[in-house]
């Protein structure tokens, strides 16, 4: 028993550390109030101690355990170091639910707030799971897919945001998760559904235990493995739900707790349990007292959520060298070989079907009046002069995207895979957030901060997945850590309400907005440079799927092939973004849907894809600019909306 | 009393468009295209309507007074404006802000790009920069008699105002849009709002200097920096749907003076990142609530 004993010493220690250090934190919160002297007739300190300082300590605590417990229970039912509420995208699905709902059916979130956001995380974790349970639980895959997800769904929320306020931010604050209470309306309401759950909890974890037994053995002993995890994942997207749903979302919480508990030597999947809730509140008690008092003497807003995410997300790429991998080969390869003619006709549809858009795009239109007009007469040269440089551009890009997509889709053998994830548009996000703060450039200088912006990120993935030699799923998790650092940094500026940040929601909204002819025509040829770059190397595109030992087998150099294609598919992301946002999902499904129409090996995968990627986005483009005239809804989103319906209706139908 | 704003919003419409031809003939009819609701409001007072605007779907839920003509046409978000649309208006000057800079290059092409500034980084009060920035803009349109003549009017506006309020026992008053139920923006020094309080003789409750914009997010407690017991809790429409029924729960919110009867009013919409119209309006509304209460 000693072993056992010492096991809880360490995670004890880390839970009175963290107690004692927010309590001295809230303490300074708290002296004031209490010092001063009691009058009897007005006394606001004290009111404001009780009914906002103490609720929000207790909130914070609430909150912490709650998403510790969650995060606790993924990582042990989902087997996964990994796993917690942001990283499966169950925070990030509640918080777009409540968007949504509060934007156009505000009725409903009256009553039914904590049922919205039950939906929203309930139908996240589903698309999350079921991918994952596809591949046998890889905490590889499950962790990329959550990441995407929970990107994804972020960014829609903001921009959404955007586009339906325009001066009220705060769908931005409640997004970023803010702690502040005016009352103990919500702390207590937590505070039942968090004992419901832990109750719940109670009586799993002695299965639970037995769950690291392996599959096998804890059958034997009589565990209904099915039945146990579907109750677990249900507690666990619980949990999520109803935190989001009451302070927004919180980042990383349920991913740090668990881990500080596990290296403070608890082993043993109950103590993990019990103590990882202990631990996540004392984290974000102590994270939210240290935060009221930094953000007291900055005199600033800043919501505590998005201030964890930022701290959190490093843990991540930490964490990343414990993750066991295995290489996965691509499904594809599997399939039937394709015949000839099948690979012909599918691209030269597609072709036709490109043409065919383009045209549309370019002669149809809404005029002053609003009516759909033809191009023609006095404007018509105007008009186009403005209209072609954005359709070559958006058609560029999607093209672009689509191969970059193919690229890393046939890298990894993960069909979630998508440029998105490399976290090379986060890097541009990140540039053209620090210009527009910082020294407000014209679009010329955003764009060089972009690019620069890029290639940082670029080059740290690239030199820190060095050591594994590329392997793909360290690089990729690396990218899309590190695109969720910079969500939460994006998080925090635009809950300031800064008018700055409409600029960046801008940028990431992929619009088309500030292309011009030299731009368009830039991008189109370093598009048909790199894509025919990408076309050249169809080879190892062809070999590396088979696997590391088979391509080494055949004289493919394993690192120096893999660098090279990542440097490409960073390539055509980086310029890519520039144009189209970093949401855009073109990536993701034009390699798709050339796959589903027959073009398995990489070169007519590759032309098949970008056409279609393209297509998509001129198509995108053109919905853009006409649906709601003379407003313009960016390409980049209308894609992302086109987008989500894809994503379900591909895993309905390889489910 | 709204007639009497109402009254002088239109005055100082029709008396610009009254005035004796401008000096320069040519610039009579000219097509101005405005990306700022500030400016757009400013050009009906100097009596030349925009042709175009960007934003007009929302003017009456953030601007509301002065009424648009309805030859005005939508040109899209600031944010994003229709070029499409722009072209086909064959603009003669372009109205814009430095917060529009990355377009200069784009709009240039299309017609003369006039950029004026009202808010900037640590220049201190709106109200004045609002004024300069009027000077400048009926400097560029020729129509400078019109601009003194509605400067006037808007000074004697505020003075009127602060006549009918003198003598009275003013409150102070601390001026918010609701975000949501916890949090609220808070305006104070240096934005428009705070200069025309100074001006109309009224205290703001909330002392601390915000942003160069005028304003703070701030969590509703903090609402209870302000220790006045006698001051008042302005809100501005449009307020979210459920924010007054929690704050209504909100024992920390009754405990707040501003849950005490008639300490707490909601003005309808006033644009605070406007120019001096807006600043008219906002003072016009707070006399007349002002004067009902006390």
């Amino acid at each position: 028993m000693t072993a056992s004993r010492r096991d809880i010493l360490g995670p004890a220690l880390v839970t009175l550390l963290l107690f004692c250090a927010g309590g001295v934190a809230s303490w300074f919160l708290a002296a004031p109030a209490l010092s001063a002297p009691t009058m009897s007739a007005y006394d606001i300190e004290r009111m404001v101690l009780y009914y906002s300082t103490l609720p929000r300590l207790a909130t914070a605590l609430l909150a912490g355990a709650a998403l510790a417990l969650s995060g606790a229970l993924f990582q042990q039912v989902l087997r996964n170091p990994l796993a917690d509420p942001t990283t499966l995208g169950v925070s990030a699905g509640a918080n777009l639910a409540l968007v949504i709902t509060s934007l156009f059916l505000p009725g409903l979130l009256g009553a039914g707030r904590d049922l919205v956001a039950l939906v929203g995380s309930g139908v996240a974790a589903a698309i999350v799971v079921s991918l994952g349970a596809r591949r046998g639980f890889s905490p590889y895959s499950l962790v990329l897919s959550g990441l995407v997800l929970s990107l994804w769904c972020g960014g829609l929320a903001a921009i959404l945001t955007y586009l339906n306020q325009k001066y009220l931010a705060s769908l931005f604050i409640w997004g970023a998760g803010s702690l502040a209470q005016q009352s103990w309306v919500i702390p207590v309401s937590l505070i039942w559904k968090l004992a419901v759950v832990s109750i719940i909890c109670a009586v799993l974890i002695r299965p639970l235990s037995l769950l690291d037994l392996g599959e096998s053995s804890s059958s034997a002993l009589g565990v209904k493995l099915i039945r146990l995890r579907a109750i677990v994942i249900v507690c666990a997207v619980a949990l999520a739900a109803f935190v989001t749903s009451a302070v927004g979302v919180i980042g990383f919480i349920g991913l740090v707790a668990p881990t500080i508990t596990r290296l403070a030597g608890a082993r043993r999947p109950a103590q993990l349990i019990l103590w990882s809730p202990l631990v996540g509140a004392g984290l974000l008690f102590f994270a939210d007292s240290v935060l009221q008092l930094v953000a007291g003497e900055l005199g600033d807003f800043l919501p505590t959520g998005a201030v964890t995410a930022i701290f959190g997300s490093p843990l991540l790429l930490a964490l990343l060298p414990r993750l066991k991998i295995r290489h996965r080969i691509q499904q594809a390869a599997i399939q039937k070989r394709s015949r000839r003619w099948d690979t012909k006709i599918p691209i030269i549809i597609a072709f036709s079907i490109l043409v065919l858009l383009l045209l549309l795009s370019m002669f149809v239109g809404r005029g002053v009046d609003g009516s759909w007009t033809l191009v023609f007469g006095e404007y018509s040269l105007d008009i186009l002069s403005i209209r072609i440089p954005k359709i070559f551009a958006v058609l560029a890009s999607g093209a672009m995207l689509a191969v970059a997509g193919a690229i890393l889709q046939r890298l990894t053998g993960n069909e979630m895979a998508s440029p998105e994830v490399l976290g090379i548009s986060a890097g541009s996000t990140f540039g053209v957030a620090i210009a527009l703060f910082s020294i407000a450039p014209g679009f010329s200088g955003q764009f060089l901060f972009a690019v620069i912006g890029a290639i940082i990120v670029l080059s740290m993935i690239l030199l820190g997945s060095r050591r594994s030699s590329f392997a793909p799923e360290r690089v990729l998790l690396a990218g899309i850590a590190l695109s969720a650092m910079v969500d939460a940094v994006v998080g925090v500026l635009s809950s300031t309400g800064d008018p700055r940040a409409v600029l960046l929601m801008r940028w990431m909204s992929g619009s088309t907005y500030l292309v011009d002819g030299m731009s368009a025509a830039a991008e189109t040829v370093i598009a048909v440079i790199l894509i025919a770059t990408a076309f050249a190397a169809r080879r190892w595109l062809d070999i590396l799927p088979l696997g590391p030992a088979p391509s080494a087998a055949v004289g493919v150099p394993l690192a120096r092939a893999r660098l090279a294609l990542f440097g490409l598919a960073g390539l055509l992301t980086a310029t890519a973004t520039l144009t189209i946002g970093p949401l855009s999902f073109v990536g993701l499904m034009g390699p798709h849907l050339a796959r589903e129409a027959g073009l398995t090996r990489a070169m007519p995968q590759m032309i098949g894809a970008s056409l279609i990627g393209g297509g998509l986005m001129v198509a995108a483009d053109f919905v853009g600019r006409t649906i709601v005239s003379p407003y313009q809804i960016p390409a980049g989103l209308v894609s992302a909306l086109i987008g989500a319906p894809f994503l379900m209706l591909m895993m309905r139908r390889k489910a | 009393m709204t007639v009497l704003r109402r009254s002088f919003l239109q005055c100082a419409a029709a008396a610009a468009a009254m005035m004796p031809k401008p000096v320069f003939a040519e610039m009579a009819g000219l097509r101005i295209v405005s990306l700022d609701y500030g400016l757009s409001s400013t050009l009906l007072s100097l009596g030349l309507p925009p042709v175009g605007i960007s934003d007009l779907a929302d003017w009456g839920r953030w601007v509301v007074e002065p009424v648009l003509p309805s030859s005005v046409i939508d040109i899209g978000s600031a944010n994003e404006i229709n070029f499409e649309i722009l072209v086909q208006l064959k603009p003669d000057i372009i109205l814009t802000t430095p917060y529009l800079n990355e377009l200069l290059s784009k709009l240039q092409p299309f017609a003369k790009v006039v950029r004026l500034e009202v808010f900037t980084p640590g220049a201190g009060p709106i109200l004045p920069a609002a004024i300069a920035a009027t000077r400048r803009l009926a400097a560029e349109i020729g129509r400078q008699n019109e601009a003194e003549r509605f400067l006037a009017h808007s000074d004697a506006f505020f003075e009127s105002c602060r006549n009918r309020l003198s003598g009275r026992k003013l409150p102070p008053v601390a001026l918010v849009n609701f975000m949501d139920a916890r949090h609220a923006r808070i305006y104070s020094a240096p934005g428009l709002f705070h200069n025309a309080l100074e001006r109309i003789g009224v205290r703001n409750a909330w002392e601390k200097q915000s942003n160069y914009w005028g304003f703070e997010t701030i969590g509703i407690e903090e609402l209870s920096a302000i220790k006045d017991p006698d001051a008042r809790l302005i809100a501005f429409d449009p307020i979210p749907p459920d924010v007054l029924p929690r704050l209504a729960d909100s024992p920390l919110w009754q405990r707040l003076p501003f849950s005490q009867p008639g300490h707490f009013s909601v003005l309808p919409p006033a644009l605070m990142f406007g120019m001096v119209n807006e600043a008219v309006r906002f003072a016009g509304l707070l006399t007349e609530l002002l004067e009902k209460d006390s």
